[in-house]
């Protein structure tokens, strides 16, 4: 079925459907699909990407009875399961979580990034169909992790998390992108993270070879706001990490690194994007990928520093390491700069295993199939013993392991 | 706040720099109407004496032309060409008979020549430099054809090979750059009137630098120019083009196409110094420069070396590109931008490894001053077969002020997991330190930046080859004069 017709079929059964203005709004993103706006060939969100599966699908949601949970750990953490994009509503004095709700309807078309020229966070606007608030309260210090799941097979998920951090707390979220259905899950996380607040963010992702994981997350830093961003890519199945952030005041910063572990006929398509609109911000980009079998992978990088935004220091790296003769790597890393007091680099690499270090390991009497993986974990060590929490240390060592373990 | 306000002192003293190359010799010119349909390509193929097989391969690339749209992706902004607007053929009158020396040329030409520094008469006692002139449109006179004709170089116009050399032609023109291949490149094989062809025979080592100079003379003239250069097995060649243009106030349309082959163990260097006027200072005028350039390296250990200084031009449009079809051959590229006042460029390269070892290396310099944009956009992609090949690619961008801009846009891709690509970049403005250790050391601001520029593009600047250098770094200055230091 085209995208037209599971709206058209589908239209009381997406969220806030019973809005007129927000019909109105979703008749305007619903012309970008049927007079082809969107350029296949040079569109960066279609990339690399299987169009039939996403321009055509089945569409199968049901809004069934509410199986999330939200609990507070004897650690004082909070463990959220969020199933088909709905969460337990749950407030304390720490933290606020409800599912999306009229009231928020306002919310739902006032975004300026909306306007991306992105076909995912343009059909996730037209098809949503579920979604949930986290509000982090004020000067808070608090763990949160969440468990996203599917219930049934072949669901089509369409939601909208919006988290806040409001001034002076400090978060830890990490987020489980772990399923075994076969779906697609298309989610669209929208970040505002207020003066002074801290937010660390581990993304983890396995997910199973027919379920694909569209994510796109769009942070807002305020004054001296800082974003970190983990995003570990273990999946067989389709996943893309797209992120924007926009550094609106000044002394904020943004690091986002990303790691993909690719085989099989496996695709991973990555962007991150930073604005910089303000003086004296900061910003990293790091991906590193490992592509083994037929896997394919893309990575757009963006820095973009608006005229007013003096000081600025705007880093990207992207590696990547091909292990196979079939595996492809694409990579944009994109530099645009209207401000002269700046500093701003990238750097991109791609290639096979150093055949030095190779040989080196090879005459020392270790085979050549260990002598790989060896160096594949070493590419990446650095990172992973900068993570501090050891939950997700141990989580993303034992996958690790697991993939190393296929490496032939 | 010191440095700020001499800065921007100097920052307006910039706008006043006149461009000084802008006369305008008065030569009549020989038009047909404006516009361009087929009899517009009639007429040119008409005017060139050229045979049938050629007039068909121009009218067949009229009809792609027509066909096609103007490519979009580029980073730049400026009014639709009006194609119907424009001369597409402007010969200075009488050269219908070629003159048989220097003394038959029209005076006044030769008066222009030697504002820009180019005498003629001198050329041919100066250490090995041929010039094959164009004016406008026609080639006016060749030297040294005589000792280069000895080596079996064929050095001349193109309509000229089309007449002599036409089975060279047939099978090389095109071949790299297909007519169809974006509208500019459709356009030119349309319309192209002259520009060089070049032949080095197997296993000869061209003696000098062979070099062309354009002059955009003809208000209202594109210039289309057609160059291709063949280098056969075990030959080497280097050759130079550069250009300035007359002050002018329309846009002038200039889209060439230059090709260049390099057979089994062939080597072509290609140097350019490009200095088109680049309107003037509230942006009004200047060329529209929309240039294709493509080598292919055909055979083994073939090299194609391009380097180019790019100061001119209101918008440029420019990407020297190498085919690295032969195993280990090599592909390099060198490039200097400095954009001023409202100037755009959008130029970079692509690097297309097909054969096993091939080599590239890309070093790209982007210097943004005044309100103008600068962006590098290079692709680098190594095919399925590219065993082992190799990239570096470094591109460093300067600013000066915050109005302009520069951006990077790099393509990278790989589909082979023995090949090894390298890319970094960093843009940054001058820094603090060296310009305090310069005028420390009693250079003006205005010096100062000049010594730190020129520093920066060092590295691109030493590939030139020796005829060049003096001119490409008194530009450099030229370029920076008054706006910066």
């Amino acid at each position: 079925m085209n995208i037209q017709d599971i709206y058209n079929l589908n239209k009381k059964n997406f969220l806030y459907s019973q809005y007129s203005d927000v019909e109105n709004d979703r008749n305007n993103v619903l012309t970008n699909f049927s007079i082809n706006k969107f350029d296949k060939k040079n569109n960066e969100s279609l990339r690399n990407t299987d169009l039939k599966k996403f321009f055509e699908f089945d569409y199968k949601y049901n809004h069934q009875e509410n199986q999330s949970i939200t609990r507070i750990n004897k650690d004082g953490s909070y463990s959220i399961v969020s199933v088909n994009g709905k969460c337990e509503n749950y407030d304390d004095e720490q933290i606020q979580i409800h599912n999306l709700s009229e009231l928020d309807s306002k919310d739902y078309f006032n975004n300026e990034l909306l306007n991306t020229d992105d076909f995912f966070i343009d059909l996730n606007s037209l098809l949503l169909n579920s979604g949930f608030k986290i509000k982090i309260k004020k000067n808070k210090n608090v763990k949160i992790k969440i468990s996203n799941l599917i219930s049934e097979k072949n669901f089509t998920v369409f939601q909208r998390n919006y988290i806040l951090c409001e001034e002076g707390s400090s978060v830890e979220l990490i987020d489980e992108y772990e399923d075994k259905n076969d779906a697609i899950n298309n989610v669209y996380k929208i970040l505002q993270i207020e003066k002074n607040a801290n937010f660390n963010h581990t993304i983890v992702q396995e997910n199973s070879f027919n379920h694909s994981l569209i994510l796109s997350t769009h942070t807002i830093c305020k004054e001296r706001a800082n974003y970190n961003q983990h995003v570990y890519n273990f999946s067989e199945g389709y996943v893309r990490n797209f992120h924007f952030s926009d550094l609106k005041e000044t002394n904020s910063q943004v690091d986002l690194q990303g790691f993909f572990f690719l085989r099989n006929s496996n695709t991973s398509n990555n962007k991150t994007f930073v604005r910089h609109s303000s003086e004296d911000c900061k910003s990293n980009q790091a991906y590193k990928g490992i592509l083994n079998d037929s896997s394919k992978a893309t990575y757009f990088s963006n820095t973009h520093v608006d005229s007013v935004a003096q000081k600025t220091e705007g880093y990207q790296l992207s590696k990547g390491i091909l292990l196979s003769k079939d595996a492809y790597f694409f990579s944009k890393p994109e530099l645009k700069i209207y401000a002269d007091d700046v500093k701003c680099s990238h750097g991109s690499t791609i290639g096979p295993i150093d055949e030095n270090a190779i040989f080196y390991l090879r005459s020392r009497g270790i085979s050549k199939n260990a002598a790989i993986k060896m160096l594949v974990s070493s590419f990446i060590n650095e990172e992973l013993n900068s993570i501090v929490n050891d939950y997700v240390f141990e989580m993303i060592e034992k996958k690790l392991i697991r993939y190393l373990s296929e490496i032939k | 706040m010191f440095v700020d306000t001499e800065t921007l002192d100097t920052l307006n003293n910039f706008s006043k720099n006149k461009y000084k190359y802008g006369f305008v010799t008065e030569i009549d010119s020989d038009k047909p109407k404006k516009g361009l349909d087929e009899d517009t390509v009639k007429f040119i193929s008409l005017k060139k004496k050229e045979p049938k097989w050629m007039l068909d391969w121009r009218l067949n690339s009229f009809s792609k032309w027509k066909e096609m749209k103007e490519p979009q992706w580029a980073n730049l902004s400026f009014p639709k060409i009006d194609y119907q607007d424009i001369y597409y053929y402007s010969a200075p009158k009488g050269f219908d008979k070629k003159p048989k020396d220097l003394s038959e040329v029209d005076p006044k030409l030769i008066e222009t020549y030697n504002k820009l520094g180019i005498p003629l008469e001198e050329q041919k006692v100066l250490a090995g430099v041929a010039v094959d002139v164009v004016f406008d449109s026609v080639s006016v006179a060749t030297t040294y054809k005589g000792e280069l004709e000895k080596l079996g170089i064929i050095f001349c116009s193109i309509g000229e090979a089309v007449q002599k050399h036409p089975d060279l032609v047939k099978k090389y023109l095109g071949s790299v750059i297909p007519p169809g291949d974006h509208s500019f490149s459709a356009l030119n094989s349309a319309v192209f009137t002259d520009g060089s062809f070049v032949y080095i025979p197997k296993n000869v080592k061209c003696p000098m630098e062979l070099s062309t100079y354009f002059r955009i003379n003809s208000e209202d003239t594109g210039q289309f120019e057609r160059t291709l250069i063949i280098a056969d097995e075990g030959s080497y060649v280097s050759y130079l083009e550069g250009c300035t243009a007359p002050r002018r106030d329309s846009n002038q349309l200039h889209a060439a196409n230059v090709e260049l082959i390099a057979l089994k163990d062939a080597e072509i260097k290609y140097s350019t110094v490009q200095n088109w006027y680049p309107g003037d200072e509230e942006g009004k005028g200047g060329i529209y420069n929309f240039v294709t350039k493509r080598g292919l390296c055909a055979g083994e250990n073939s090299k194609i070396s391009w380097t180019q200084v790019e100061t001119g031009s209101a918008i440029t449009w420019k990407y020297p590109s190498c085919i690295l079809k032969g195993d280990n051959s090599i592909g390099e590229f060198y490039s200097v931008a400095i954009t001023n006042n409202y100037q755009q460029a959008d130029t970079g390269t692509k690097m297309t490894h097909i054969g096993k070892n091939t080599k590239s290396k890309i070093i790209s310099k982007g210097i943004s001053l005044g309100h103008s944009q600068n962006t590098y956009r290079g692709d680098v992609s190594f095919s399925k077969k590219a065993d082992k090949a190799r990239n570096y690619t470094q591109c460093d961008s300067l600013l000066v002020g915050n109005k302009c801009g520069a951006h990077t846009v790099p393509y990278i891709e790989s589909k082979n997991n023995t090949a090894i690509i390298e890319h970094e970049a960093s843009t940054s403005k001058i820094n603090e330190d060296q310009l305090y250790y310069c005028r420390q050391r009693g250079l003006n601001h205005e010096e100062a930046v000049s010594l730190i520029v020129n520093g920066f593009c060092k590295q691109v600047l030493q590939e030139l080859p020796m005829e060049f250098a003096v001119e490409a770094q008194k530009l450099v200055s030229i370029s920076l004069e008054g706006s910066v230091g």
